[in-house]
């Protein structure tokens, strides 16, 4: 009758604000449900310090894709991202990827900028032309620590053979 | 890959031999104009100073005419070498430690190098790409490379004011260097 009408549409009412939620975690979260079309592209740094999976991938202050996961080298202690591109975005291959701050203490992203090459980097190829993230604390640091004033003589410490002073 | 090791050492030997005059060169000079002229004809013999222009440029590249193009890489080089050969003190020797290189691929390698130099150290990444012979392609600073510096500001100019942008910045940057 009236009441079971009424527990229906109650029941249904919270059913759609649970599928609201879902929808607005994922969409928010990592990325969309239906990707666009796009081709992976690593790119490897030193430090990618703050960078996470899911943060964006920028050109010209436009997104152009999403990191997809940072994982390290162990080979060199290099950190390698993993990220996908739009298709339509083809990019040359002297293309760098530096790892930017929005804002001075904001959230980290990747910023592209294309270089002049003719030729285009291929789905999965690695951009080796990086900037890492500047560490404001170590920027810091040596501010505090950095500079021994002139006249101090130079010396190497924990230098093993490679030094090399002029002749 | 052939002979990785082989050609790492090749690259560093070619670095280390560069620095090497560079640094003995300078120390013979008055330093300002005069040192930059000298250390020109050596520097272009190991860093490929026509890769660095074009990737500073940046997508702007393509609209230059070849003699543009030639003008440009001519001034950029002028300007490399002046600005950086002004920090340098004839007297002062730099000590540099080279420290393990990274292979980044079929041809291309990074360097990373400490350098103490008038009581600070820095720490200097050199990146080089086999054309032929192993040059320098960029140098990264600090975490900053000056490619990437060069091109955000080219970029920008280009983008106001195209290609006359980008060169008269250039003539002015070239006659402002000490």
């Amino acid at each position: 009758m009236r009441d079971k009408g009424l527990e229906f549409g109650v029941g249904l009412f919270v059913l759609l604000g649970l599928a609201a939620i879902v929808y607005l975690t994922v969409k928010l979260g990592t990325g969309s449900f239906v990707a666009a079309d796009t081709y992976p592209l690593e790119a490897r740094f030193a430090n990618t310090g703050g960078l996470n999976k899911g943060s964006t991938v920028m050109l010209g202050g436009v997104t152009i894709g999403r990191v997809e996961g940072i994982r390290l080298d162990a080979k060199d202690y290099s950190a390698i991202v993993d990220m996908s591109i739009m298709s339509e975005v083809q990019l040359p291959a002297d293309t760098m990827a530096s790892i930017r701050t929005s804002g001075l203490i904001g959230d980290k992203f990747v910023a592209l900028s294309p270089g002049a090459e003719e030729s285009v980097l291929r789905p999965s190829e690695r951009i080796t032309m990086t900037e890492s993230a500047v560490e404001l604390e170590s920027l810091i640091s040596k501010m505090a620590f950095g500079s021994v004033k002139e006249g101090a003589e130079p010396q190497a410490d924990g230098a093993q053979g490679s030094t090399n002073p002029a002749p | 890959m052939p002979l990785p090791a082989l050609a790492d050492a090749d690259a560093e030997a070619t670095l280390r031999g560069a620095m090497d005059e560079a640094v003995a060169v300078a120390n013979h000079s008055q330093g300002g104009r005069a040192m930059a002229d000298k250390l020109q004809p050596i520097l272009e013999r190991s860093v490929s100073f026509e890769a660095m222009t074009r990737r500073a440029i940046g997508p702007g590249w393509r609209e230059f005419s070849p003699a543009q193009q030639e003008e440009a890489t001519k001034l950029f080089t002028k300007l490399i070498i002046r600005s950086y050969s002004n920090k340098f003190t004839p007297g002062e020797k730099p000590e540099v430690n080279y420290l393990k290189s990274v292979s980044q691929g079929p041809g291309k390698i990074e360097i990373p190098t400490t350098m103490l130099y008038k009581g600070s150290r820095y720490s200097i990444v050199y990146r080089m790409e086999n054309r032929g012979k192993w040059l320098v392609t960029d140098i990264v600073a600090e975490g900053v490379s000056l490619i990437a510096n060069y091109r955000a500001q080219f970029d920008g100019l280009f983008k106001k004011g195209g290609v006359d942008a980008v060169m008269r910045s250039l003539k002015d940057s070239v006659a402002a260097a000490p």
